[in-house]
């Protein structure tokens, strides 16, 4: 099936799956170009009779709120790097290297992952507090850097694997060191990979609500994720058309940097492609 | 278990592990620690601990709401599993195919994707509220209605109201899939797809022969990584149900948010967390020895 | 990539406009280099608020303040619309020795807070005359065993019926006239009587008025639960078939098991969809704002109905301020705060109820005639219950009325296994 039927097909389908995640998108820019009087009738009516972009303005004009998100970014990004750059030995002797213990590290450092955060969160604040770290970017992007490491070493990992071990042979007869082979040839070939266990771990953390709430105290600190509690609820007047725009506004700096790294999943392959 | 490298032995291992383990040990380990040790005390949010004690384990364990949270957390989780990996590799394939073809639009979509998974928390209320409303005017019921369906009771139905947990689960969450599906799709060489053309392959064969079984490894890593995430996920339901109606969509992960904020019950928290972290661990282990049989290098 | 996005941004920003620009700032309100200082955590309803007019009105309230107050400055720190997390965090932050000097604390928190020991008397300010001016049920909840002022609760509010008098002409008094009420409305095709029925606090709170209307009691003196024990056990069943009844009969839909917002009936009253609503008294302004002013003239509030017509009860919340330092000079601040910005000029500029009566006729706002009505209604109020397992006894009322109403139980054994889990969880404190 190739051609013009196939590429009907692929439409199709990408209507279909554009219409169920972009439906609720609708409802909240609905919501966001709302007067306070609008908001109350909330499913009642989709589109404002008199829609305002006045919200945005709101969110736009407050200085702080490009803090938060400078905040977010900052965190965030900080955070995937280390992440990243802490799981590439690892997910490299994971994949490479033969020792006994490997399924146990894997599941260990998987292990990670699983103790809920809900609960975690009591103990670290302590554990931070007797650090002397509370209040510190150093805390939230340490704290970060080891929630996304499991998920970036089993990533590596995978990405590694499919790396065809040949090609890391034909160095090492050249006499090319391990950690040469890594860097010079594994780790370019591996960029895909890379990437996405970037883009993974930061927007993971860009959602992280309880750690940057439980650590960080001064709102000069906060990112957006917490933040954004700013904007919602107010005792005598609604204030949910300007939490729904500050929503929307807070999405763009994710997804900005997630296109811009598509393009490095995508080009990588190109390369390799040519080179190949 | 091959040989995978030019010099095996255990000894290499260590020095590249430990960037990672040091990391982990330093910021992680000794809260990680501390709710094992909370779980058999009887340490509350206002209290801290004063004695040692099975208690709280006893209690959690001989709750009479558990077997219910439990099957809710299973039903739950399996679902949602299933709809976030399958929606995920879906949008993927369309992706990749659109891509190959030149097709327009394919980056607005997988944006589009994304753009759900990066919304604030806070925003699920406003918007599942609204789109599941059953009321007469309802977003999804509307629709429904001005072809004739519904109204559906979304979420005042028990059976229902896990459903639309996990549609909405899907939607914010099928975007980890996809990244991790399109990742590894774009990394299989397009020469085997050309030599599968010329050999006049089916798209459907090519699918099942070729793609699925080259994403094996995918397959496996995300599985274990989004069933973990699952497990602990209780945001959305949250936002959606609170976990009701009744205890009808209460899954593990949002019993222990209300064990710990609600009751204040610090040990008891603990001790479902350990419960919770034991499940997925055995899970994990699961999909590891069924999905990774064959060809893991593990 | 971001930076160029932000500095657009900000590029697009244009100059904020200079409205008391040095003395209230993000982070404090006073002049920075003041020798005192106190750390104050207060919402984002008020002096932060998004909304510019109630915003400014606290701008101003906050500058008199510290005007009034040479060499002070106020630290503000905000809090998140996370109340369980909040509270968390609060009490961590409190043990750990880095709690806020003062705080705003949700009214049903009180007694948490209090029995933490953390909470510091501002018997200071507020004297015998000033308390015995609150409400009872507000008195009951701030003043301790001695008599101390542990918190200032400065506003409350309250649940009230509200109907549209197209359709429900008359207030129903009793559980009997609501059901016919609604039953005759939804005959009309409407959806007839709404109340929560999901899964969150509200649900719990809004419904206990049925349960205290005939008497109930949650907890004994010692804060032990005992709801589902002797007559009280037979006021909750009584409570619980009032409403199975609306739903079962259909006066109510079976959708009120998914309602977990009070903002679902303004909608519902906008659209034209409910005849009558169990609703909070903020959410007369709300429907003012939002309705056509022929459809708002047709909406009416009276008190909640209940079992007779003379035995009523509404539940009343709101929140306080209490001081967490030992210092006594910012105790007095703090008590202070809660005095000449909070209570009294605070309520007026939200138009939100203020809990001692002698406020109500200090301000024009509080003239219409549906105060009367709530400041009526309010003799009938009842707090949470100032004990530590309030919480988990919500929890399970949720749970109780969630799986009654959609038949997944019925009352006894929905009560039973609430009166169990409750139990429970009082055992292992």
């Amino acid at each position: 099936m190739t051609g013009r039927a196939g590429d009907a097909l692929t439409y199709m389908g990408a209507a279909l799956v554009a219409v169920f995640f972009a439906a609720p998108f609708v409802w909240l820019l609905s919501l966001s170009l709302r007067t306070p009087a609008e908001v109350y009738l909330g499913a009642s009516r989709l589109i404002p009779e008199a829609p305002t972009w006045g919200n945005f303005a709101t969110i736009l004009r407050d200085p702080a709120f490009a803090i938060y998100l400078w905040n977010g970014v900052k965190l965030a990004a900080s955070g995937a790097a280390l992440a990243v750059v802490l799981a590439v030995p690892a997910g490299y002797a994971c994949s490479r290297i033969d020792f006994r213990a490997k399924p146990a590290v894997m599941l260990g450092i998987l292990a990670v992952q699983m103790v809920s955060p809900l609960v975690i969160l009591i103990p670290l604040y302590a554990w931070i507090d007797r650090i002397g770290l509370l209040d510190t970017d150093l805390a939230v992007i340490a704290v970060y850097g080891a929630i996304g490491l499991p998920l970036s070493v089993w990533l590596l990992k995978a990405s590694f694997d499919a790396i065809p071990i040949e090609i890391e042979e034909v160095a090492a007869i050249d006499g090319a060191s391990r950690a040469q082979i890594l860097t010079r040839i594994t780790l370019p070939l591996a960029a895909p990979g890379l990437a996405s266990a970037f883009i993974l771990t930061m927007i993971m953390n860009w959602s992280q609500f309880l750690v940057p709430f439980i650590l960080l105290e001064s709102d000069a600190n906060w990112p957006i994720s917490v933040a954004i509690f700013n904007f919602a609820g107010s005792t005598s007047a609604s204030t949910t058309q300007i939490l729904a725009a500050a929503c929307i506004v807070a999405v763009i700096p994710a997804v900005a940097v997630f296109v811009a790294l598509q393009r490095i999943i995508v080009s990588a392959l190109i390369d390799g492609a040519v080179k190949g | 278990m091959r040989r995978a490298s030019p010099t095996p032995g255990d000894a290499p291992a260590l020095p590249w592990l430990m960037p990672a383990l040091a990391m982990l040990a330093l910021f992680y380990a000794v809260p990680v620690l501390d709710v094992l040790r909370l779980a058999f005390s009887d340490a509350t949010l206002i209290r801290p601990a004063t004695e040692v004690s099975t208690r709280a384990v006893a209690a959690v364990l001989s709750n009479p709401a558990l077997p219910q949270v439990l099957g809710t957390t299973a039903l739950f989780t399996l679902a949602s599993v299933i709809a976030l990996q399958g929606v995920g590799l879906a949008i993927a394939l369309l992706i990749v195919r659109g891509e190959r073809r030149g097709l327009r639009g394919m980056t607005a979509l997988r944006t589009l994707v994304l753009a759900a998974w990066v919304v604030p928390g806070i925003a699920n209320g406003l918007i599942w509220q609204i789109l599941f409303s059953e009321a007469p005017y309802g977003g999804l019921n509307s629709l429904l209605g001005s072809v004739g369906l519904g109204p559906v009771a979304w979420l005042s139905d028990p059976q229902m109201a896990l459903v639309s947990a996990v549609i909405a689960n899907t939607w914010q969450g099928a975007a980890f899939s996809m990244i991790v599906f399109y990742a590894a799709l774009r990394a299989i060489d397009p020469v085997i797809y050309e030599a599968a053309e010329v050999d006049g392959a089916r798209a459907f064969t090519v699918l099942t022969r070729i793609t699925l079984p080259l994403l094996r490894g995918a397959v496996l890593v995300n599985s274990v990584l989004v069933t973990v995430q699952t497990l602990n996920t209780f945001d959305a339901i949250l936002a959606l149900t609170g976990g009701g109606p009744g205890r009808a969509t209460e899954v593990l992960a949002l019993f222990t948010f209300n064990t710990v904020f609600y009751n204040l019950d610090l040990a008891g928290g603990s001790a479902l967390a350990i419960l919770l972290f034991a499940l997925a661990m055995a899970l994990a282990l699961v999909l590891w020895v069924t999905l990774g049989r064959r060809d893991m290098r593990a | 990539m971001i930076r160029p996005i932000l500095a657009a941004l900000v590029a697009l920003t244009p100059a904020l406009p200079a409205v008391a620009q040095d003395l209230i700032t993000r982070n404090r309100v006073g002049p920075e280099d003041a020798e005192k200082s106190l750390s104050f955590r207060l919402t984002a309803f008020d002096l932060y608020s998004s909304d510019p007019a109630t915003r400014e009105g606290f701008e101003a309230l906050f500058t008199d303040f510290i005007e009034a107050h040479p060499g002070w400055r106020i630290d503000t720190q905000l809090s998140t619309g996370n109340i369980g997390q909040e509270q968390a965090r609060l009490l961590q932050q409190t043990q750990a020795g880095r709690g806020p000097d003062c705080a705003m604390i949700d009214s049903s928190q009180i007694a948490l807070f209090r029995d933490t020991g953390v909470l510091q008397p501002m018997n200071a300010v507020f004297d015998a005359a000033a308390v015995d001016d609150l409400f009872p049920y507000v008195r009951d909840a701030v003043i301790d065993a001695e008599g101390n002022v542990l918190a200032w609760w400065w506003f409350t509010d309250l649940r009230v019926l509200y109907r549209d008098t197209r359709l429900v002409p008359e207030a129903p008094q009793t559980w009997e006239e609501a059901q016919a009420a609604g039953l005759a409305a939804a005959g009309q095709g409407s959806e007839g009587f709404l109340f929560n029925g999901g899964r969150w606090e509200g649900t719990a709170f809004d419904w206990l008025a049925n349960f205290w209307a005939q008497g109930g009691r949650l907890v004994d003196d010692a804060g032990a639960p005992v709801f589902a024990e002797g007559d009280n056990r037979a006021r909750m069943l009584i409570a619980l078939e009032y409403v199975k009844g609306l739903v079962d009969s259909g006066a109510a839909p079976s959708r009120v098991t998914a309602i977990t917002d009070y903002d679902a009936f303004n909608a519902a009253a906008a659209a034209g969809s409910a005849a009558m609503f169990v609703g909070g008294n903020w959410q007369y302004g709300q429907l003012r704002q939002t309705l056509p002013p022929e459809d708002f003239a047709a909406w009416e509030v009276s008190e909640l109905p209940g079992p007779t017509a003379d035995q009523r009860a509404t539940g009343a919340g709101g929140w306080s301020i209490g001081a967490l330092s030992d210092d006594p000079e910012k105790i007095e601040m703090c008590a202070l705060i809660a005095r000449d910005i909070y209570a009294g000029a605070g309520n007026a500029l939200q138009g939100l109820l203020p809990t001692s009566a002698g406020i109500y006729d200090d301000y024009d706002v509080y003239a219409g005639p549906e105060y009367d009505l709530f400041a009526a209604a309010l003799e009938n109020g009842r707090a949470r219950p100032g004990a530590a397992i309030y919480p988990e006894i919500s929890n399970q009322i949720q749970i109780m009325l969630g799986d009654v109403l959609s038949g997944s139980a019925t009352p006894e054994e929905a009560l039973d296994a609430a009166a169990t889990a409750v139990q429970a969880a009082y055992d292992r404190r």
